[in-house]
């Protein structure tokens, strides 16, 4: 009896995603939404189980623990006003991808096409658009940035180069995304900041353990403009059975 | 190995290996990984804040457990080298040490997982097959963990753990407590999904992550507490054998310490499932103002001594 398992291409933080894993086949699976490791579409509920202090309440002024931040961004923190950005009409500037995921929200996630994965929050009523072997170059800076995604396929009915056949066996794996092209924006909702360069990777999971499921992200965020090093922290997602809890609200930085 | 990650199997034919149960085939989780992720900064160095129990799913007796809690242990002889359950990789500061266990055809039966201090002890996690000892079995305080793989994740179920803490400000745990935990390496990152359950503490499960970095053929941490060295009991405070516990209501000091610096209102310390979900901020809106300054932990430039969980009581 042989058994035997595809290797696995695991990775280091990857600085732009262009390429197809090298173990997956070239063959059965056509696009993003079929080669998929895991079923992220639904409604998804934070657990604020961690850093709660930072974010279920207004952090106070100056409270910076837990952020690699430089003098430059403490500069600009401790001269940081919510009223201001608010006259300003910045509300949304801590709802940018780098942070958009540590706000305590709902998330609807969906396939917007075959190759692209859209993942809506409730609060702030963000969208963004995970892209599947597409590429960056051409897109304008924004709030969520462009973020390149790729499946990383663990298939334990793959073996010894055997074709990926996706009825063949269960399958496992994580989605590997990274987002850059990114507008100025905060970490925190009393003024740390990232800046223009700020690039970002993530490593989004599913975790079943009956009855209950979970969608986690690992997030490293580096900015040579305002941090030392990588900022890495880690979001808890449970999935809801519908959308009757999901209530769109709009950004804000002083709740 | 630094950026590389290594499957240990891919032949196994010997259809023997398979009736055994023996690991088929893993990742290699081999080396000294130490904290990454940044969550709790605070409670993960300097320990948490005594009575804070928010976005803890703590039933009431738990609460009641918690709010109860001396905080003063090392008042107690007999229990300055206490050490921490299982959970303590992920909530703790440490990390920890991936090391194989081979058999003779030099497959893999268990993994230990050991910490660079002595206040977490190293746990076997058996890959083997083996059936988890009966209920009544000795628990200790690492437990008794089986694996097995889901793909590239190694999911590890803990039990048989002693009574003692979730978090180091008095949150308990049970000894039927039983942890599940995820390891998923990517190169040189190795992320952590633990979910906590506890009939006797938790009304809901209670799920943290983590993530860990790769420290090829250096420490865990630079300067790790090696071993236990036993503090000296405060003179005038106890006897070395009972820690000063004090009987609820505890509100006085939650208006002192924690309403007083961060002014969060009691409904949300004292923790309970809706602190953890964000339909509790609404519940706060217009409850709840920030402080002017953060005082205390900011981060940068630290000037401000560490609170003792015994005077601030």
């Amino acid at each position: 009896m042989l058994l035997g398992f595809t290797p696995l291409y695991a990775q280091q933080r990857p600085a732009k995603v262009r390429t197809a894993p090298k173990a997956v086949t070239a063959t059965v699976p056509t696009d993003a939404r079929q080669q998929a490791a895991f079923d992220a579409t639904g409604y998804w509920v934070s657990l604020v189980t961690q850093n709660w202090r930072y974010r279920m309440v207004l952090p106070a002024h100056g409270d910076y623990a837990g952020i690699p931040i430089n003098s430059r961004a403490e500069q600009f923190a401790d001269a940081w006003n919510a009223a201001s950005d608010v006259a300003a009409g910045k509300q949304c500037e801590v709802y940018g991808a780098p942070n958009l995921m540590q706000i305590p929200e709902r998330l609807h996630i969906g396939w917007q096409d075959d190759d692209t994965l859209r993942v809506d929050t409730d609060a702030g009523m963000q969208r963004r658009l995970l892209h599947f072997g597409d590429d960056a170059a051409a897109a304008a800076p924004s709030l969520q940035g462009y973020s390149v995604a790729q499946w990383q396929l663990f298939n334990l009915a793959n073996s010894f180069g055997a074709p990926d056949d996706p009825a063949a066996g269960p399958r496992h794996g994580s989605l590997v995304v990274t987002t850059d092209h990114l507008l100025p924006g905060l970490l925190r909702k009393n003024g740390v900041p990232y800046g223009a360069g700020t690039k970002m990777s993530e490593y989004w999971q599913l975790r079943t353990l009956d009855p209950d499921q979970w969608l986690t992200i690992s997030t490293s965020v580096k900015d040579p403009e305002y941090l030392i090093g990588p900022y890495v922290y880690d979001s808890i997602f449970q999935r809801e059975a519908d959308g009757s809890q999901y209530d769109p609200s709009p950004c804000s930085l002083t709740s | 190995m630094k950026g590389q990650t290594l499957l240990l199997a891919g032949l196994l034919g010997a259809a023997g290996l398979v009736g055994t149960g023996v690991a088929l085939a893993q990742v290699d989780l081999s080396g000294n990984w130490a904290a990454e992720s940044m969550e709790d900064p605070v409670e993960h160095t300097d320990g948490g804040f005594p009575d804070m129990f928010a976005g803890i799913p703590l039933n009431e007796d738990g609460r009641q457990a918690g709010l109860t809690a001396p905080g003063d242990e090392a008042q107690e002889l007999n229990r300055q080298c206490e050490p921490w359950p299982a959970h303590y990789l992920v909530v703790g500061p440490w990390g920890g040490r991936f090391a194989a266990v081979r058999d003779q055809a030099g497959h893999v039966i268990a993994w230990t997982l050991s910490s660079p201090a002595y206040d977490r002890l190293p746990m076997t996690i058996w890959m083997d097959g083996r059936a988890v000892p009966p209920p009544l079995s000795p628990h200790t305080y690492a437990g008794f963990s089986v694996g097995h793989w889901e793909g590239s994740t190694l999911v590890v179920h803990t039990s048989l753990l002693k009574d003692s803490y979730l978090l180091d400000n008095g949150v308990p745990s049970s000894n039927q407590e039983t942890d599940t935990f995820f390891f998923t390496r990517f190169g040189d990152e190795l992320t952590i999904l633990l979910i906590v359950r506890d009939p006797v503490y938790l009304q809901a499960p209670l799920v943290l992550a983590r993530t860990l970095r790769l420290v090829s053929g250096g420490a865990v941490v630079d300067d790790p507490i090696l071993y236990c060295m036993p503090a000296e009991t405060l003179a005038g405070f106890t006897d070395g054998h009972h820690s000063a516990i004090e009987l609820p209501p505890q509100e006085a000091h939650q208006q002192a310490y924690l309403q007083g610096i961060y002014h969060l209102p009691l409904e949300a310390t004292l923790g309970g499932a809706q602190t953890m979900y964000p339909q509790f901020e609404k519940k706060l809106q217009g409850r709840y103002h920030p402080p002017a300054k953060c005082t205390l932990y900011c981060g940068r430039d630290e000037t401000l001594p560490i609170p003792n969980p015994i005077q601030t009581r």
